[in-house]
């Protein structure tokens, strides 16, 4: 059966606490005639809620495949070891694939990035699009209103010279006898 | 009846209709260390989004309460903001 067991430790362990407890693990794991499948480190993590007043932790995920009933005797040892915060042992499904989440981790930062460096982008995109079509309207607007003038001027001298004639004929019209 | 409440009645989607996310990529499991897949059926109080919420069907709503709770206990989301 293959097993996954997830450790979480502190960091602020010196190099030679941290190098017994790894060999610690890897001894307990022995003991129970456990064979190693796969390892993921993640490194230095932050905690969602302090542990033991430590903040950040380092988790490390190992996948064993070893006898069922050696598993009591693994997590006696785990939870005895020290400098241990946290371990977890889940027996994952069948066609469980292994994910390298040390690697996947830095690849949901980068998309975390670049989704937001995109947004942005669309933003501005959005707002000078905007800008031009507010200028655009302007510009029809202010055409418009040049045009309507000039119409009334055309119109207002158009009048003009009509009143003029007419007012000349009616002058010039001897018919009427003033 | 009034139009306007006939009007909102027909913009509601019928319930039956809405799919659970997981079943559309036919999860089989949710892995408590896959950290942006539980995240958005949670809240910023750390609390599971209940499954009139979350739409989920029961047996993924079940697979991701245990996922939650596992991520719990490694510190890896929080309990309680």
């Amino acid at each position: 059966m293959v097993y996954e067991f997830c450790v979480l430790y502190p960091v602020n362990l010196s190099q030679k606490e941290e190098q017994t407890l790894l060999k610690g693990i890897e001894e307990i794991f022995a003991e129970a005639e456990g064979r190693q499948i796969a390892k993921d480190a993640w490194g230095r993590r932050g905690l969602a809620y302090p542990i033991k007043k430590q903040i950040e932790g380092n988790f490390i995920v190992f996948y064993y495949e070893m006898n069922p009933q050696k598993l009591r005797e693994v997590d006696r040892q785990l939870r005895i070891l020290p400098n241990v915060l946290r371990h977890l042992m889940v027996k994952p499904p069948k066609d469980y694939q292994m994910v390298k989440y040390s690697e996947a981790f830095e690849q949901w930062q980068k998309d975390k990035v670049t989704a937001v460096e995109t947004k942005r982008k669309d933003e501005e995109t959005k707002l000078q699009r905007k800008v031009v079509e507010k200028a655009k309207r302007d510009a029809k607007r202010t055409e418009v209103k040049k045009t309507e003038v000039k119409k009334k001027e055309a119109a207002s001298t158009l009048e003009e010279a009509d009143l003029s004639k007419k007012l000349d004929e009616l002058i010039s019209d001897d018919s009427i006898g003033l | 009846m009034d139009p306007r409440k006939q009007q909102q009645q027909q913009q509601r989607a019928d319930p039956r209709l809405k799919k659970c996310p997981f079943c559309l990529k036919e999860t089989k499991y949710i892995d408590y260390k896959d950290y942006p897949t539980i995240k958005p059926f949670m809240d910023y109080f750390g609390n599971i989004m209940k499954r009139y919420y979350s739409g989920l069907c029961l047996k993924h709503q079940k697979m991701l309460k245990n996922a939650i709770e596992r991520a719990r206990f490694m510190g890896m989301v929080s309990y309680r903001k």
